[in-house]
């Protein structure tokens, strides 16, 4: 995650620091392992949603 | 008229006294003008006040009136809207430095529905930073504080309209709803605060960067259902200037208002949103169920078996659709946002594009759950808020304790305030906070009303029901005559 914040950092130019560099990487890797268990459920045959707007059931 | 008859007023009674010529907008906006300097110095609730532009309506519509053209139950009435919903030639934030200037020279389109109804505008209210998070703590224009405890949030992200509403500085308030930006602040300010289907209200002219495409709405803050339903009439429909919003006709919802409720079935979810509360919502809510049962409701649990997943849903699908629109800021003023959203949305570029598509099936399974359920049940209730209102400076160290127990605000599932609202914000059905009672220190708990898409008028009708039963809607906050700190 480390190297990957770097890339972001020398193309966007934010000029973080070190320090800023750790905590981003933290905060990518938890929202990482938030992100696993979507990958746990058997999405054989399911399609995204790719727009929301509902019509009413009839 | 006396500024402290403001504090009982509701849409509902006012306007048909506006149309009788007993009461005049010009009156009535200036002792709303006169709260607001009175209180502002202390609640932070408006970054802009348009005084002068609020008048001048005013006066129009007094005009108007008196003339026979009455235009409806918004005519004459005080209105405030978030600070990144666009107003011509009005500076709008969006809580932001980088857009601290920005005079957009275009309506967002409740703005404009608002105008044709006749109501008046009176500023624009403080939020978090971009809509980013659920404090109203604002590193550039000031915390808003809690009108029911000054040293308390008012919740957020709209906390500005959420205090103006709760401290009768305006009627009524427009605010946004990407996680819960509405129901939160309204829970923890005691209004009642609705976030329709989503495509029911247009988002055309909502400041980019504060919300996701799919899961952000727009809302509406009031001092009861009734006029929520009134306010909803005006502002709901199609609009070619939002190709998302929907094409499905605008009830009058308002006629629901007063059914009966007896022999409805109430879901109540199981597991999720109790392993939320602490003890105090958890009781208070429980009491507003059993009072739900002594309107005749039938009330049973309910499962959702992928809801533990919505966290993440919500997470990799909003934080991904609101960085998309951030390149350009990002590039050239990252400096500009807070550390804190500099952080998220580096973090949010770093979501893979799998991880987006794969949150969007595991969210169409969501959305199928809850469908089915609600061919079940008529209504799911559920808690706003895990928590009344934390300390500012609660907050600030990010953590409250609770029965000896240290509770972050922040865990990995995101942020905890808005944990039981954001459900509906993945699944778009229409969801209302109605102040369900009040913790042992004075302040308001809210309840969620979520019905089918497009069942507005049932979500009314259960909680305007709810709401004359219960009657918390009378209590006010006791706020300081002078406009000092207490």
């Amino acid at each position: 995650m480390r190297e990957e914040v770097k890339r972001l950092d020398a193309e966007y130019g934010f000029n973080l620091s070190e320090e800023e560099i750790e905590l981003i990487a933290e905060q990518a890797e938890a929202a990482n392992r938030l992100f696993q268990p979507l990958y746990e459920v058997d999405l054989t045959g399911v399609m995204p949603i790719m727009k929301v707007d509902k019509k009413v059931k009839k | 008229m006396k500024e402290r008859d403001l504090e009982g007023l509701t849409i509902s009674v006012v306007s048909a006294r506006i149309r009788s010529g007993e009461i005049s907008p010009v009156e009535l906006t200036t002792l709303y003008l006169g709260k607001i300097k009175r209180l502002n110095p202390i609640l932070n609730a408006y970054i802009t006040l348009t005084e002068n532009q609020a008048l001048a309506d005013a006066r129009t519509a007094e005009i108007e009136i008196k003339s026979g053209k009455h235009r409806g139950p918004l005519h004459g009435i005080p209105f405030s809207i978030k600070d990144n919903l666009a107003t011509r030639g009005v500076r709008t934030t969006a809580g932001s430095k980088i857009l601290s200037e920005w005079k957009p020279d275009f309506d967002a389109t409740v703005v404009a529905r608002l105008k044709k109804a006749g109501a008046v505008i009176l500023g624009k209210t403080n939020m978090h930073e971009f809509a980013s998070g659920g404090t109203t703590i604002n590193p550039y224009y000031g915390t808003t504080c809690n009108p029911w405890d000054m040293k308390r949030i008012p919740g957020g992200s709209s906390g500005g309209s959420a205090a103006a509403v709760a401290a009768s500085m305006c009627m009524a308030s427009i605010g946004t709803d990407n996680a819960g930006s509405v129901r939160n602040p309204a829970s923890l300010c005691g209004t009642v605060g609705l976030k329709a289907t989503y495509g029911r209200v247009s988002r055309f002219g909502g400041v980019h960067g504060t919300g996701g495409f799919s899961t952000d709405h727009f809302g509406v803050f009031t001092k009861t259902v009734e006029d929520c339903a009134l306010v909803l009439e005006a502002i709901a429909g199609y609009d070619p200037k939002d190709p998302l919003s929907s094409e499905e006709p605008v009830l009058n919802y308002s006629k629901s208002i007063g059914n009966e409720v007896k022999g409805l079935r109430v879901g109540l979810v199981k597991g999720y949103f109790d392993s939320l509360m602490v003890g105090e919502v958890k009781s208070v809510f429980g009491e507003a169920v059993k009072k739900l049962e002594s309107l005749g409701m039938l009330v049973e649990e309910v499962s959702i078996p992928h809801m533990d997943l919505i966290p993440a849903v919500q997470t990799a699908t909003s934080r991904v659709e609101n960085v998309s629109t951030q390149d350009h800021y990002l590039k050239t003023r990252p400096r500009d946002y807070s550390p804190t959203l500099l952080y998220r949305h580096i973090c949010a570029l770093m979501i893979p594009a799998a991880t987006y598509v794969t949150a969007q099936r595991v969210r169409r399974i969501i959305c199928q759950e809850f469908d089915d359920t609600l061919q079940r049940v008529h209504v799911i209730a559920a808690p706003s808020v895990a928590f009344s209102a934390p300390t500012i400076e609660e907050c600030n160290r990010g953590f409250f304790e609770n029965a000896g127990r240290r509770i972050n605000f922040q865990d990995v599932r995101g942020n905890l305030g808005t944990l039981c609202t954001l459900p509906f914000n993945v699944t778009g059905h229409p969801a209302l906070s109605v102040c369900c009672g009040f913790s042992s220190s004075g302040l308001p708990i809210g309840m969620q009303i979520i019905a089918g898409s497009f069942q507005e008028s049932m979500v009314f009708q259960v909680a305007h029901a709810y709401e004359r039963v219960a009657g918390w809607y009378v209590r006010k906050p006791d706020l300081p005559e002078n406009g000092t700190r207490a």
